[in-house]
C-alpha cells in the first residue's frame, strides 16, 4: 500500500510579518520556520497507519519550497516516513492554491498513492483549498478536517469535526485524500535513533516546471497589516461610562455581540 | 619494674598458629563476599575511573581520615566520625601489638611496648576504647531511641550494633582480667595507665586465679571470634560501606562538578541512549548502591522531597542496587517511577552532602536521556510545547528569534555582527532577552559595565538558547544542535571573553561547551562585577545606605561552581548587612526551577519556591537577592502565589549594585 | 452582477449562518439565487429563487452528490460567484465546485474592498486583498464577519436531484462530548486573574463569560491557588488558545500567559495598572477595577 503525506514549511506564527517588496507576501528575513501544525497531524496519522500496515507499506513525504523545506521534509523522515520527494520552487510563495494542487496531482496521478494526507489548511495561507483540489483532480474520495480516523481492508473510517463539538462519521474507500485538524492525534516527538536513520533516507528533488502546467487562477493584490482595530486605546474614567464605550468597540469591532 | 604486659598472656604462643589460620579464612570470606559482588558491578557498563591514580589516592586518604564528608553534618557525623577515630585507634593498637608480638619479640628481640611509650601506648587504646564505646552508645541512641526522621532501621542495624558493641566491651573486659590477674598484684602504678581495665577488673576482684584464668581464656578467644566475625560481616552488611565507601572517595570524578557524558551523536550505530534498565548505567552507578549507607542526608536535603514530590535520590540509588542484584534486565524507568525522574531539580543538594560521594544527578540524567531520545517523551505537555518552542525560536517561549536583542534598544551595546572590537561577550540568556523582569537584569548588568568601561558585545537575534534545560530533561540531540549553533556563532567574531548574568548559560557554556569545542573563558557576573570592585574599575558610592538583605545561593553558582563568597562581598560593598537563611551556601535550597523544570509545571506535592520565599521571610529581612534569572522568576511568583506580597521583596545582585554606583574610577 | 449561495443545512435544520450569505449578498451589491440541500420543512425567509434537493435523498453530507447539484445551479444560473459559508460544510464542498468549474476559489473572506476580496492570513496576524482571474470564481466567508440578513419571503422552489454512487458513504453524527471547558475551540474566554483578588470572585468573571457566550479562562497564579481547575488555565503552561475575543480581567500579564493568549483576534484588557504588560498586546485597555467594572459591564449586557 502506498502512502503520501504533504506538508508544507510555514513561518512560525510568532514572527512579525512585514510585506515583500511587491506587497504580494510577507518578506522572508527574520523568519523561523516550522511544519504546517496541521500537517503535523496529517503526518502523524500517516506513520500510525504505516506502522499498522508494516512493511508492506510504503510512506512518502511530498513537500514543494526552496531548499530551506528540507529541514521539515527530514522531521517527517525522522517521524517515520520511508522517502521523500522534494518539489524545488523558490518561489512557491507566489503560487495559488488551485497550482499547488496541481503540482501535486501532476506528481502523483501515475504513482498510485492509496491514501494521501495532508492538513485541513495551512498556518499562514489558510485558504484551505490544496487537500480537496488535489482529490478532485486526481479522482480519489475525500473527506475533510478529520479528528477521527480508522483504517481497516480499504476503507477509511474517518470522524470529522463539524461545528460545536459534533462530529460526522463517514467511510471512504481508496484511494482517498483526507485533510487532518487538530485534535486527531498528538504528533510524535522524533526519537534520536529515528532522527539517525533520517539521514540515511533518501529525498529525490524533482523541478516544479516539470510538473507545473496550468496559470494561476487568483493573484495577491496585497498583503497588509490588519487596519488597526482600535488597538492599543485606553479607556478611563467612571465605570458607568467605561462599560458603554467598551459595549461600543464589543459591537463595532466583534463579532460577539451580534 | 618496667612498664609492660606480656602479649598472649595465659592464652599461649599454642594460639598463634590457629590463630592466624582463622584470620586468613575471616579474610577469605571478606574478599569471597567482595567477589561475589564483582559480576554485579560488572553488569554496568564500561568508565575510566582509575586515571590520575595519585590524586584520587590523595584524595582518599584525605577524606577517610579526616572524615570531612561525614563531619559537614553535626549531627550524626560527630559520633561518627569519633567512632571512627577511636575504632582506628584500636585497630592500630592491635597492629602494633601483633607486630610486636608476632615479629619484633621473635625476630628482633626488641620490645617496643615497653617503658613510658607503653604507658602512653596503653592510656591512648583505653581512651580510644571509651570514645568509641561512648560514640556507639550514641549512634545506638540516635538511631532507636531520637530516631530522626527518614532514617529506617533494618536488620543490619541490629547485627551491627551489636557486634561492635561486643567487640569493645569484650576487650575492655580482658584487659580487666588479665589487669585483676597481674598488672593489680604485681605493679598497680602502671594500673593507673589503663584506666578502662582498671574499672573493668573490679567485676574480677573477687574471682578466685584459676577462675580468672578460664573466664580470661574464653574471654580472649571470644573477642577474637567476635573480630572474625566482623571482618566476615563486612560484605554481608552496612559495615561493606568501610570498604566501598572508602573505595569511592578513590572512584569519584575529577572531572569539573556537574559534567555529563556528551553522547557522540555522529555515532551511526548507535541505537540505544539513556539508562532504561541497569546495564546502560555505568558499573560505578551500580557501585554507588553499594557505597550507600542509607544515611538519608541526600533525601533530607532534596526539594523535591521535602515538597511531598514521589523522588528521594537515596531511594533512586537503593533501587538501582535492588535491581542490579535481583532484576537487572528489569525495566528500571518503571521501578524508580517517571513522575520520580522528572521532579528533580538537579540541583545537586543530595549529591554534594553524600558522605560516600554517590553520582545521584546523572543517573537520573541518564534515565530521563532514555525518556527523551528512545521514547520522545516530556515531563509534561507544556515542556513538549516549549522544547517546539527552542527548535524553531531559540527560546523556550516561542517568541520570535528576531526580537531577542530589543531589550538593548538605545543601550551602549555593541552587536557581535557589526564587527566592532568588545572587551566581553555578555552571553544573555533567554529570560534576560526576553522576560520583563530579567531585562531589568540584563539592563543593570549593562549600566555596570558602561560605568566600569567595559564594552560589551551581544549576539542579538543570533543568540540561540543555551540548551541547558533541554539538556537536563535528556533532550540530548536538541541541546547539541543549539550549542553547535551558538559555538560557531561566538567562534566567528573575536571574543576574548564572555559573561552571563545566568548560571545555567555560564555553567553549559564554561563547562558543557568544552566537549563540543567552545574554549573562551567563561565568567558569570558576580564574580566578574567583584572583580571589577575590587580592581577598583567599578566605584560604588561612598557611603552606601545600609540595607538588610538574605541571600539565596543558587545550586548552579553555589554547589556546582563554588560561588559563594563573591556575591556577598559585592553586597556588602554595596552597604548590605546579610541575615543568612539555614540552608545557605552549599546548602542551599533549590528555587525549583533546575533540571530543566523552568519549562515545566509543578503538579506534583507543595511549591518549591514558595517554601524557599518562606525560608527567606524567616530571617526577617525585607529582601531577598539572587543573581539567577530562574531563581528571581520563581521567587517573584512565589511571592505572589504564597502571598508575600507587601513583605518580603526579590531582586537582582546587578540592580542593587546599579542603584550604588559612584563616580568612574 | 449574480451570486449563487449555498445554504447550510445539518440535522434536519436550516442553519441560521445561512443568513449571513444574503448580509455578504447584499455587501456585495449582488443578486442572489440560493442552493439548500435540505427541506421543504426548513425553508429560508428568502423571496427568490431557491434551487431545493432533498436531504432525505441527496445526504445532508454527501460532498459528491451536493457538487453536482451545485454544478447543476450554475449552469441554470450562471452566477459570477458561487459563495459558501466557511464552515465544516463550505470549505470542504467549494474546492470541489471550483475545482470542477477550474474557477478560482477566494477562502474565508471577511470584507469586500475596491481591490478585491480581503482575506486574513498568518493566523489573522495578516491581511490579504485577493482577485480572482478567473471568470467565475467560488468565495467561502468567514463565519461572522458578515451581518446576518433575513431578507423575509417565500421562496420560489425549483427541485433539482442528483443520484448516483458516492464515493463517501455518511454514517451519522456524533453528538459534541461534554467537556469541564475546551478553551481551544472557544471563540470567547473571559479570563480571571489575580487581580479579581479572592476565590468567590471568580464566580463574577464566569458570569461575564456567561454573558458573553464564552468561557471561563484563568491565569497561572488563579489555578495555582486552586481558585479555578487547571483545564481553565491558559498560558504555555495551560493552554495557548487564539479566540475571536480575549478579555483578561485582572490579569497583568507574565510573559508564559501572554504567549498563550496573543494570537486572539481581538483582546479587551481589564486592569487597575495601566502599566501592566497585557496592555501591551491588548487593543482595548479599560483602566479600572475588576470588582467594580465586570458587575456593571455583566449586568448591561445581559439587558
Amino acid at each position: 500500500m502506498k502512502l503520501l503525506v504533504c506538508i508544507k514549511q510555514v513561518p512560525d506564527l510568532e514572527s512579525r510579518f512585514k510585506p515583500n517588496t511587491e506587497g504580494s507576501w510577507f518578506n522572508e528575513a527574520d523568519l523561523a520556520w516550522r511544519m504546517n501544525e496541521y500537517d503535523e497531524y496529517a503526518v502523524e496519522q500517516a506513520v500510525q497507519l504505516r506502522e499498522q500496515l508494516g512493511d508492506s507499506a510504503e510512506l512518502t513525504v511530498l513537500s514543494i519550497g526552496p531548499d530551506r523545506v528540507v529541514e521539515a521534509i527530514k522531521k517527517t523522515l525522522a517521524m517515520g516516513a520511508d522517502n521523500a520527494v522534494h518539489i524545488q520552487d523558490p518561489a512557491a510563495a507566489t503560487k495559488d492554491p488551485w497550482q499547488i494542487a496541481s503540482i501535486i496531482a501532476a506528481y502523483a496521478k501515475d504513482k498510485g498513492f492509496d491514501l494521501i494526507f495532508t492538513g485541513m489548511q495551512s498556518q499562514d495561507r489558510g485558504s484551505a483549498q490544496v487537500g480537496v483540489t488535489i482529490a478532485e483532480l486526481l479522482g480519489y474520495s475525500c473527506a475533510t478536517t478529520l479528528v477521527g480516523f480508522a483504517f481497516d481492508n480499504g476503507t477509511v473510517t474517518a470522524k470529522r469535526e463539524l461545528e460545536g463539538g459534533i462530529k460526522g462519521v463517514v467511510k471512504l474507500k481508496t484511494p482517498a485524500l483526507v485533510t487532518c485538524q487538530l485534535g486527531l492525534n498528538i504528533p510524535r516527538y522524533p526519537t534520536l535513533p529515528n532522527i539517525m536513520k533520517a539521514k540515511r533516507k533518501e529525498i529525490t528533488a524533482l523541478a516544479v516546471a516539470d510538473l507545473l502546467t496550468v496559470e494561476p487562477l487568483a493573484r495577491t493584490a496585497s498583503f497588509h497589516s490588519p487596519a488597526k482595530k482600535g488597538g492599543g486605546i485606553v479607556l478611563e474614567g467612571d465605570v458607568d461610562n467605561l462599560v458603554d464605550q467598551l459595549i461600543g468597540i464589543l459591537k463595532d469591532k466583534t463579532a460577539v455581540l451580534r | 619494674m618496667e612498664a609492660t604486659r606480656e602479649i598472649y598472656w595465659n592464652i599461649g604462643h599454642g594460639a598463634v598458629i590457629p590463630m592466624y589460620l582463622l584470620a586468613i579464612a575471616a579474610f577469605g570470606v571478606m574478599a569471597w563476599g567482595f567477589w561475589q559482588r564483582l559480576p554485579i558491578w560488572r553488569q554496568g557498563k564500561a568508565l575510566n575511573r582509575f586515571d590520575r591514580y595519585d590524586e584520587r589516592v590523595k584524595r582518599m586518604i584525605a577524606e577517610i581520615f579526616s572524615q570531612s564528608k561525614i563531619f559537614r553534618v553535626k549531627e550524626g557525623g560527630i559520633f561518627h566520625s569519633l567512632f571512627f577515630w577511636g575504632f582506628l585507634t584500636l585497630f592500630a593498637g592491635t597492629m602494633m601489638v601483633m607486630f610486636q608480638a608476632d615479629f619484633f619479640t621473635p625476630l628482633l628481640n626488641v620490645n617496643i611496648l615497653s617503658g613510658e611509650f607503653y604507658k602512653a601506648f596503653s592510656l591512648v587504646l583505653d581512651l580510644a576504647g571509651a570514645l568509641a564505646l561512648l560514640m556507639l552508645a550514641g549512634l545506638f541512641i540516635r538511631r532507636f531511641v531520637a530516631r530522626p526522621k527518614g532514617l529506617e532501621i533494618v536488620r543490619d542495624d541490629y547485627i551491627v550494633l551489636q557486634l561492635l558493641f561486643a567487640i569493645l566491651i569484650t576487650g575492655f573486659l580482658i584487659e580487666g582480667a588479665r589487669m585483676a590477674a597481674t598488672e593489680l598484684q604485681q605493679n598497680p602504678a602502671l594500673a593507673i595507665f589503663s584506666p578502662g581495665g582498671l574499672l573493668a577488673a573490679q567485676l574480677f576482684a573477687t574471682m578466685s586465679t584459676e577462675t580468672l584464668l578460664v573466664t580470661h581464656k574464653i574471654l580472649w578467644w571470644f573477642h577474637f571470634v567476635l573480630v572474625l566475625g566482623f571482618f566476615c560481616a563486612i560484605p554481608y552488611t552496612k559495615l561493606r560501606h568501610i570498604l566501598t565507601t572508602s573505595a569511592n572517595a578513590f572512584l569519584a570524578p575529577l572531572e569539573p562538578k556537574g559534567s555529563i557524558v556528551t553522547i557522540n551523536l555522529e555515532d551511526e550505530c548507535a541505537e540505544q541512549f539513556g539508562a532504561a534498565t541497569i546495564t546502560d548505567l555505568s558499573w560505578k552507578d551500580i557501585f554507588d548502591a553499594d557505597a550507600c549507607t542509607s544515611c538519608s542526608r541526600c533525601q533530607d536535603r532534596c526539594p523535591a522531597y521535602a515538597t511531598d514530590k514521589p523522588l528521594s535520590p537515596m531511594k533512586v540509588v537503593q533501587q538501582i542496587g535492588e535491581m542490579a542484584e535481583g532484576n537487572p534486565a528489569g525495566n528500571l524507568i518503571g521501578t524508580v517511577s517517571q513522575d520520580a525522574l522528572w521532579a528533580c531539580t538537579t540541583c545537586r543538594a543530595c549529591q554534594d552532602i553524600c558522605p560516600a560521594n554517590i553520582e545521584h544527578v546523572n543517573k537520573i540524567i541518564e534515565m530521563r536521556r532514555n525518556r527523551t531520545l528512545m521514547d520522545g517523551a516530556f515531563p509534561g505537555d507544556e515542556v513538549r510545547t516549549a522544547t517546539g518552542n527552542i527548535e524553531v525560536n531559540g527560546n523556550p517561549f516561542g517568541l520570535g528569534f528576531a526580537s531577542r536583542g530589543d531589550w538593548a534598544d538605545g543601550l551602549d551595546v555593541t552587536l557581535m555582527e557589526s564587527g566592532a572590537e568588545v572587551d566581553i561577550l555578555y552571553f544573555v540568556g533567554c529570560y534576560a532577552s526576553f522576560d520583563n523582569r530579567n531585562r531589568q537584569v540584563a539592563r543593570s548588568f549593562i549600566s555596570i559595565c558602561n560605568a566600569a568601561g567595559i564594552k560589551v558585545g551581544i549576539l542579538g537575534k543570533e543568540e540561540k538558547c543555551c540548551g541547558e534545560p533541554v539538556r537536563k530533561l535528556g533532550n540530548e540531540y536538541l541541546y547539541q544542535m543549539t550549542a553547535q549553533e551558538n559555538i560557531g556563532l561566538i567562534k566567528g567574531y573575536s571574543v576574548k571573553q564572555i559573561v552571563t548574568t545566568c548560571p545555567h548559560c555560564f555553567n553549559t557554556l564554561g563547562r558543557d561547551y568544552r566537549d563540543l569545542g567552545l574554549d573562551i573563558p567563561v565568567e558569570h557576573y558576580s564574580t566578574f562585577v567583584n572583580r571589577l570592585i575590587t580592581d577598583k574599575r567599578l566605584v560604588l558610592e561612598q557611603d552606601p545606605e545600609p540595607f538588610t538583605f538574605t541571600y539565596h545561593d543558587s545550586c548552579y553558582l553555589g554547589r556546582y561552581m563554588d560561588i559563594i563568597e563573591q556575591p556577598r562581598q559585592i553586597l556588602k560593598a554595596a552597604g548590605g548587612r546579610i541575615t543568612e537563611m539555614d540552608k545557605s551556601g552549599y546548602d542551599s535550597f533549590c528555587c525549583s526551577a533546575g533540571g530543566g523544570r523552568i519549562l515545566a509545571e509543578e503538579k506534583l506535592g507543595s511549591r518549591i519556591n514558595i517554601e524557599r520565599v518562606k525560608m527567606a521571610e524567616a530571617t526577617g529581612a525585607p529582601l531577598l537577592v539572587s543573581n539567577c534569572p530562574f531563581c528571581l522568576t520563581m521567587f517573584e511568583d512565589g511571592i505572589k502565589t504564597g502571598g508575600f506580597e507587601g513583605g518580603i521583596k526579590v531582586r537582582d545582585l546587578a540592580e542593587i549594585v546599579v542603584e550604588r554606583i559612584g563616580g568612574h574610577a | 452582477m449574480k451570486t449563487l449561495l449555498v445554504g447550510e443545512y445539518r440535522e434536519g435544520t436550516l442553519l441560521d449562518s445561512t443568513y449571513e450569505l444574503f448580509g455578504f449578498a447584499a455587501q456585495l451589491g449582488a443578486d442572489t439565487a440560493m442552493l439548500l440541500v435540505g427541506s421543504d420543512g426548513q425553508l429560508p425567509a428568502y423571496g427568490g429563487t431557491l434551487y431545493l434537493a432533498d436531504a432525505a435523498v441527496c445526504g445532508e453530507y454527501n460532498p459528491d452528490l451536493h457538487k453536482k447539484l451545485v454544478l447543476e445551479a450554475v449552469q441554470k444560473e450562471n452566477p459570477d460567484y458561487i459563495v459558501f459559508v466557511h464552515s465544516s460544510y463550505g470549505w470542504d464542498l467549494a474546492p470541489r465546485v471550483a475545482a470542477a468549474l477550474k474557477a478560482a476559489q477566494v477562502s474565508e473572506v471577511i470584507a469586500i474592498t475596491p481591490g478585491g476580496f480581503e482575506v486574513g492570513c498568518c493566523n489573522a496576524k495578516m491581511r490579504r486583498t485577493v482577485k480572482p482571474s478567473s471568470a467565475k470564481a467560488v468565495l467561502t466567508i468567514q463565519a461572522g464577519a458578515f451581518p446576518v440578513l433575513k431578507p423575509g419571503g417565500t421562496p420560489q422552489v425549483q427541485r433539482l436531484a442528483a443520484e448516483g454512487s458516492a464515493a463517501l458513504e455518511f454514517i451519522g453524527y456524533e453528538p459534541a462530548e461534554p467537556k469541564d471547558v475546551d478553551l481551544g475551540r472557544a471563540e470567547v474566554i473571559v479570563t480571571a486573574g489575580r487581580g479579581v483578588g479572592k476565590k468567590d470572585n471568580v464566580a463574577v468573571i464566569a458570569a461575564l463569560a456567561k454573558a458573553m457566550g464564552g468561557e471561563l479562562g484563568a491565569s497561572r497564579p488563579v489555578v495555582d491557588a486552586e481558585w479555578v481547575s487547571h483545564s481553565h488555565q491558559v498560558g504555555t503552561t495551560g493552554q495557548t488558545v487564539s479566540p475571536k475575543l480575549y478579555v483578561a480581567c485582572g490579569v497583568s500579564g507574565a510573559i508564559q500567559h501572554l504567549a498563550g493568549m496573543k494570537k486572539s483576534d481581538f483582546i479587551i484588557a481589564i486592569n487597575k495598572d495601566r502599566d501592566a504588560p497585557i496592555g501591551e498586546v491588548a487593543d482595548v485597555l479599560v483602566v479600572a477595577d475588576v470588582m467594580q467594572f465586570v458587575p456593571k459591564l455583566t449586568a448591561k449586557l445581559a439587558s
